[in-house]
């Protein structure tokens, strides 16, 4: 840090010659600036730069990296308050931000932009205007986003800045305010085409009012004219243009050419896509108006030919009408203060030629063109590339012979004059110029060789009507130029007619139409100045021509490189003056591509001219005028060209058009051209009228002080504005230069996508090479389809005929099986039958059975009876057996009775007793069979006793069953009560021996109450001992007696029981003493209560009355239904006893004895139902 | 009652797979739901699982014949001993042996004096070992109870069972415990013979107590519930497991006294499991107990 003295005093070292000084300076700085953050440096090479406004400092600053920029920023914002640094601030400024530094961004937000707006605002000095306006424009597209913040701030400036022109507030220069109005003509672009919305508002809003209306039609209206309606005007809105997330997408190249795009001026315009078709369509509106106007006076010059006057009247009387018109238009007034309508306004007629016709491209082919045919064909040469030319541009055609008859008019010299003139400032102008030369020179083959052109481009041309009018044309300059024009005049026609041919689309309408009807506001306005212009330019004939003649040299020497067929021109420069013919000798010399003279070798050519700088400037509109497209295509390109080569040297502008930009080129042509002479003229001293005359039109402020004159030293306010008209320039390039690097930008990126455009179209090309390939595939399968679908087609049909094949056998099975079905039903149907006449015999078999199943049991059946009956027939034989034997033994009996027969008497006693016996016999047989009855019935009355035994058996054993339930849980009951029974003996005792206890306490304790005797003493004693066990039963007693009131369970079976104890009174605690000698008796009739649990049930009891009942639920309905049976049994048999007894009265022999039973009998067996005898009982 | 269709069949297969007392509260309640309950078959049960905690007390009155097996005359019986119950302690509060502040156990045992005829003359009377043991029950039996009627009736009735029905086989138990240590662990045996502690072990609260007041009352009810059910040898074969279970405490101890002393105040914490095992080895050396169905 011990430096920065040191560093700051290297600073001065900047300015050093030293070339190695110099550098290792700037190194020192750089280095310096790298390490350190201090704002001490910078602010030393600001002021370094201010004070002699350094190079290197500039070189510097501008480089300066991040930290330093707020120091920067700053000291410019200082500087920028005061005014004296003021501008040179600005152009630092300037300097920076044309650099493009990274921290560029933050530049909005620094105080030095509000102070550069309020300056601007305020400001009086134009160039600190100038310079400033120049400055925001190239700050607008790199900080868009300011627009938000500063709109109204860019909108007030404009405002201002656009009134100054009119109001002149400042009373500057009227060049200054030439540079002050091209720049605010770019402001108005930038903001037109930055902020569209916006801006048309603010112009909407701010020249409505009355005050500013002048303005509007003086100034912004022609600028507006310049600009074609912008896209946003329609789709955005004024939010949108400020919003900063729009501006992302854009960078500041995009935003320059997005401003040129919608600008309508070349100068300003873009000529990228999009732009080109609107300018031709206005081109072709101008050419439409040239055509028409240039035709007009050429059919006026038809009348007059040979005067000079002929020709001017009729450009007077169109100049008389664009002058009153044109002085609205400020700018093209401004520019030629020479014309003398106003000291500001300056005659339309040039702004009018350099304004209507666009530049339009596309020129380089027909140039190429021209150079290859003239290659090919010397002579004709000429014509065809003309030819080439007018194609774009019929004026052209027509443009020539005005100028021709007024320059061959006045200048009586030679057509020659004419032609320098008009080349002069533009090539194109020369070059049908030089045609035309040399189509007068002597070419016989002019008519030929456009014809041959016209040959060759006739294939184009397809409407006649169009065609009709250049021979039109071409006859009337027939008749006009004579016999040496004639050729010309006929090769101008040619080309016109090739050119209507070619232009056949845009120029039918203008044809076929009225021109004038067609003629609009602008055009015509234009129109007229260019007549207007005309005029002028015949006015000054001389100095247009000798002005030119530089710049004839110029387009002489690149047609010379181009063209072998240029060497006639230079003849009339050599007849016209040495000078130049020195001067184009010297260019010559120079070097061939050394096409465009550098200024200073512009100036050494005009130095020698004596002739006015500005005067060749109409014809040169003119000629703009005649080749509006292609002549400013062809200037264009020239120009770029030459800035090429001369570097970064003044710009060249030789556009003629009238924005103001043009309108600065031209002031800047001019007043080089009038600071060369004015130094020549110092200098060699030959100060000539014309000269003069033209220094009386510059817009100097010493126009009137002609310190020339007086060889003096150029006063200091003259030198001032020069330098101060330097620095605007100096500004200007500057500006331009910035544009054009943005161009540089863009072109490098649209190179580059038209570098990817032919990557992409030779994709496109492989792909389609590859879609052949795959199309051819696709051909190839097809035809492989084709030949498969044949196939499949033989196949499908031999399919069909096997499937119609297979059908017929299809058919044929089902028929077969159709009528295997119908057999198969029949034999089901049999079946059927079948199975029913089994079914049948199945039943016949089953009664069969059942029939052998009958007869077999009646066959049992029979075989016991059978057994039966042999038992009766054994038995039969075997009674009659003894009925033989009986009967033998009757026969014995009969015979001893016969025997004994001789004794009637006997015999009737036997036979008495014979018929006894045998009644007898069958009385025991009735016996015997009611013996066998009564049996039986016994048998069965017997077998049904024994089932109703059994079952009171089963009823008793059940009975006992429950009984012994009964028993058992009676008897857990008792146990209960027994124990409980004991457990109140004990309770009894122990409270007994407690009682006792207490007495025995009582009387030894306490005091005898009555103590009876002694004897009683010890009887008490005696009785007491035995009272001790009298008195627990009495009281175990008593307890009895307590509790046959309480439960009445036990009580009511021992009650029944004892009944003697009912009589027996309840032995109370308090009766024990009186009781105590019953205790004995009582004790003995102490009941042990053996509760009977017999096995009869009483009645009486509440066990038995419970098991009675359950009993009687058991059984009683068996009973009950059994008792009428019984009954009924019982009778029959006593009824049977009877009859029995009645009938024993046989012989007691055969007799069995049989048991009657009795009643008793009887009842015995009802003994077992003892309900029945409870019941009879 | 294997083939009683109410049982699940998987019943059988649970004491196979080490299942217990899955089925046997319902079992239980079966054999509950006969009319004249078989005192035999609840008998059966009772030493065969463990009872229910909640049919205990039934089933204790039941085989103590404090209620008879039919259950119609329950209500009847419960009343009686209800009364006798109300009786008995009447008549001690009537002569001054049971006051409000007597604790619950003196009247048991004031009434079971009573009931035997066995009441002293005075209050004061030193108690004899029955007494002691009765208390001893009585405690226990209180604890478990939660009726004083019922406590009284089943100490009652344990106490004379017991009495009756073991009262003879209680001298022979320690030899049979011996036995059985000597089967199951002889060098438990041989060192408590070398200290000769075997003679001095607790027998009176082991076999005489039936373990009242020396095992927690869960523990307790299901040694009594073999007791009861007619088997005074569980006594033998708990106090067998105790011996075996603090085996690894007792062979360090040398001093009879110190044995005895821990014996008496044995952990109480895992009875249960002793309990069990206690059981398991009663029905290994006697066997299970058949169902008699």
């Amino acid at each position: 840090m011990t430096q920065p003295v040191n560093v700051s005093d290297l600073v001065l070292l900047l300015e050093s010659t030293n070339l190695q000084m110099y550098e290792g300076v700037k190194g020192l700085v750089v280095d310096h600036l790298r390490s350190d953050r201090g704002p001490l440096l910078v602010n030393a090479i600001v002021d370094h730069y201010l004070e002699n406004d350094s190079l290197p400092a500039v070189q510097i600053l501008s480089a300066v990296q991040e930290p330093h920029d707020k120091h920067l920023l700053d000291r410019l914002n200082e500087c920028m308050g005061k005014a004296a640094t003021r501008l040179s601030a600005v152009t630092l400024l300037g300097h920076v931000i044309r650099r493009e530094p990274t921290w560029i961004h933050k530049l909005f937000r620094a105080p030095v932009l509000v102070s550069l707006l309020k300056c601007l605002k305020t400001e009086t000095e134009v160039v600190f205007l100038t310079t400033g306006v120049l400055v925001l424009i190239i700050l607008l597209p790199m900080i868009p986003q300011a627009g938000k913040q500063y709109l109204l701030d860019f909108f007030e400036i404009f405002g201002r800045l656009a009134a100054w022109n009119l109001q002149n507030p400042g009373k500057v220069p009227d060049v200054y305010l030439i540079h002050l109005h091209a720049s605010v003509y770019a402001l108005f672009h930038r903001l037109y085409g930055m902020y569209p919305c916006n801006f048309v508002s603010y112009l909407r809003s701010h020249y409505s009012l009355k005050e500013n209306v002048e303005i509007f039609e003086e100034v912004v209206k022609p600028m507006l004219e310049h600009v074609r309606i912008h896209p946003e005007l329609v789709t955005g809105t004024k939010d949108y243009e400020l919003d900063p997330i729009k501006w992302k997408r854009f960078e500041t190249h995009d935003i320059v050419i997005e401003c040129a795009k919608v600008s309508l001026d070349p100068k300003e315009a873009s000529c990228e896509e999009g732009y080109t078709v609107m300018p031709k369509h206005f081109s072709t509106h101008s050419q439409q108006k040239h055509i028409d106007h240039s035709s007009s006076p050429f059919s006026e010059s038809q009348s007059s030919i040979g005067s000079a006057s002929a020709t001017c009247t009729p450009r007077t009387t169109f100049s008389s009408l664009p002058g009153s018109q044109t002085q609205c238009r400020t700018l093209t007034s401004q520019r030629l203060p020479s014309e003398g309508l106003q000291d500001v306004l300056w005659s339309p007629s040039l702004s009018c030629g350099l304004s209507t016709p666009p530049s339009s491209r596309g020129l380089s082919p027909t140039s190429h063109e021209t150079s290859q045919s003239a290659s090919c064909l010397p002579p004709r040469v000429h014509s065809t590339p003309v030819g080439g030319k007018g194609q774009s541009t019929e004026p052209t055609t027509i443009s020539p012979p005005l100028p021709c008859p007024a320059v061959g008019n006045e200048l009586c010299s030679n057509l020659v004059t004419a032609a320098p003139s008009r080349k002069d400032g533009k090539l194109e102008t020369g070059k049908p110029l030089k045609r035309q030369e040399h189509v007068t020179s002597g070419d016989k083959g002019a008519t030929d060789s456009p014809c041959k052109w016209k040959d060759l481009e006739t294939e184009n041309a397809k409407t006649v009507s169009l065609k009709e009018l250049p021979e039109v044309i071409k006859g009337l300059n027939l008749q006009e130029y004579g016999t040496e024009k004639e050729n010309e005049e006929a090769a101008i026609a040619d080309e016109l007619s090739e050119i209507t041919s070619l232009k056949s689309l845009v120029i039918r309408g203008g044809f076929d139409s009225p021109f004038q009807h067609t003629t609009e506001m602008l055009t015509g306005s234009q129109i007229k100045r260019e007549q207007e212009f005309v005029y002028s330019a015949t006015e000054q004939e001389l100095h247009p021509e000798l002005h030119q003649v530089p710049f004839i040299v110029d387009k002489a020497q690149e047609l010379r490189t181009n063209k072998k067929g240029f060497v006639p021109i230079e003849k009339p420069n050599d007849s016209y003056s040495g000078s130049i013919k020195q001067e184009v000798i010297k260019a010559e010399s120079t070097s061939l591509e050394l096409h465009v003279p550098s200024p200073l070798f512009k100036v050494q050519a005009l130095r020698p001219s004596t002739l006015g700088t500005r005067h060749p400037l109409p014809y040169e509109h003119l000629f703009e005028l005649t080749l509006p497209k292609a002549a400013s295509l062809f200037v264009k390109q020239k120009t770029t060209e030459l800035q090429k080569l001369t570097g970064k040297q003044l710009e060249d502008p030789p556009s003629s058009l009238i924005s103001p930009l043009d309108v600065l080129d031209k002031l800047i042509q001019q007043g080089g051209d009038a600071h060369v002479k004015e130094l020549s003229r110092v200098y060699p001293g030959q100060p000539e009228p014309h000269i003069q005359r033209k220094m009386v039109r510059l817009p100097l402020p010493s126009k009137s002080a002609d310190w020339t004159h007086f060889g003096g030293s150029a006063p200091m306010d003259e030198l001032h504005t020069l330098r101060n008209q330097l620095i605007l320039l100096h500004n200007q390039l500057l500006y331009e230069r910035y544009k054009r690097e943005q161009h540089a930008v863009r072109n490098r990126r649209l190179l580059r996508k038209i570098l990817k455009a032919t990557a992409l179209e030779e994709q496109n090309l492989a792909m389609k090479d590859q879609l052949k390939l795959q199309e051819l595939d696709i051909g190839s399968l097809k035809h492989s389809l084709i030949v498969e679908q044949d196939q499949y087609q033989q196949l499908r049909k031999e399919k069909e005929s096997i499937i119609v094949h297979l059908n017929n056998q299809i058919a044929e099975l089902q028929k077969d099986r159709d009528s295997y079905r119908a057999s198969c039903q029949e034999l089901q149907n049999k079946l059927q039958d079948c199975q029913k006449t089994i079914g049948e015999l199945k039943l016949e078999l089953q009664k069969a059975n059942n029939k052998a199943c009958n007869t077999a049991y009646l066959l049992n059946q029979m075989t016991e009876k059978f057994t039966s009956t042999q038992s009766v027939q054994q038995q039969m034989e075997w009674l009659n057996k003894q009925l033989l034997l009986l009967s033998e033994m009757n026969k014995m009996h009969m015979e001893k009775l016969i025997h004994s027969q001789m004794g009637s008497a006997q015999a009737m006693e036997t036979e008495m007793v014979q018929a006894t016996l045998i009644r007898e016999k069958e009385k025991m047989r009735n016996r015997i069979q009611q013996q066998v009855q009564r049996m039986e019935a016994s048998q069965r009355r017997i077998i049904e006793l024994e089932s109703q035994l059994n079952k009171k058996e089963h009823l008793l054993m059940e009975q006992k069953k429950y009984l012994e339930n009964v028993k058992n849980m009676a008897c857990g009951e008792l146990q209960a009560a027994e124990s409980r029974y004991e457990a109140q003996k004990c309770i009894t005792q122990t409270l007994q021996t407690e009682i006792l206890e207490l007495y025995s306490m009582l009387e030894q304790t306490g005091p005898p109450d009555k103590m009876p005797t002694a004897e009683n003493t010890a009887q008490s004693v005696e009785e007491r001992s035995e009272n001790v066990i009298s008195e627990s039963i009495n009281i175990s007693d008593a307890e009895n007696k307590n509790q046959q009131a309480k439960p009445p369970v036990i009580p009511s079976t021992s009650t029944d029981r004892s009944p003697n104890r009912k009589a027996q009174p309840p032995p109370l605690v308090t009766e024990l003493m009186d009781q105590s000698q019953d205790a004995p008796s009582i004790c003995l009739a102490q009941p042990t209560t053996p509760v009977t649990v017999g096995s009869y049930p009483s009645s009486k009891s509440f066990l038995g009355m419970r098991a009675r009942e359950l009993f009687r639920n058991k059984s009683e309905s068996q009973c009950d239904s059994e008792r009428p049976k019984m009954d009924s049994l019982l009778d029959s048999l006593k009824a049977e006893c009877h009859v029995e007894l009645g009938s024993s009265l046989g012989p007691l022999k055969l007799q069995v004895p049989v048991e009657v039973p009795g009643p008793e009998s009887v009842r015995q067996l009802n003994i077992m139902d003892y309900d029945e005898t409870h019941d009879q009982n | 009652m294997a083939e009683d269709p109410q049982r699940n069949f998987r019943s059988h297969y649970y004491e196979k797979v080490g299942f217990r007392g899955v089925e046997e509260k319902k079992s239980l309640e079966i054999l509950l739901k006969d009319d004249p309950l078989d005192v035999e078959k609840l008998c059966t049960f009772a030493q065969r699982y463990p009872l229910p905690t909640m049919y205990r007390t039934l089933v204790w009155k039941v085989l103590l014949g404090i209620l008879p097996p039919h259950s119609e005359s329950h209500a009847a019986v419960i009343l009686f001993r209800n009364e006798q119950y109300q009786d008995l302690l009447q008549a001690l509060q009537v002569i001054r042996f049971v006051q409000d502040s007597t604790p619950q156990v003196w009247v048991y045992l004031r009434m079971y004096q009573l009931e035997s005829g066995t009441l002293p003359r005075h209050p004061s009377q030193s108690l004899g070992p029955e007494d002691k043991m009765l208390i001893a029950i009585a405690e226990a039996m209180e604890e478990m109870m939660e009726n004083d009627v019922d406590a009284y009736w089943l100490v009652k009735c344990f106490v004379k069972q017991f009495n009756n029905k073991y009262g003879d086989s209680l001298p022979h138990l320690p030899k049979s415990l011996e036995h059985y240590l000597n089967l199951e662990d002889s060098k438990l045996l041989a060192h408590l013979n070398s200290c000769s502690a075997l003679s001095k072990l607790p027998y009176d609260v082991w076999f005489k107590h039936c373990f009242a007041g020396y095992l927690p009352e869960s523990s307790l009810q299901r040694v009594w519930d073999k007791v009861i059910s007619g088997s005074c040898k569980i006594l033998v074969f708990v106090a067998l497991e105790i011996l075996l279970t603090f085996k690894m405490k007792l062979m360090p101890m040398n001093k009879a006294e110190s044995i005895t002393q821990f014996l008496l105040n044995i952990p109480q914490e895992n009875t249960d499991a002793i309990i069990s095992k206690a059981i398991d080895l009663w029905h290994k050396y006697i066997g299970t107990p058949v169902h008699s169905v």
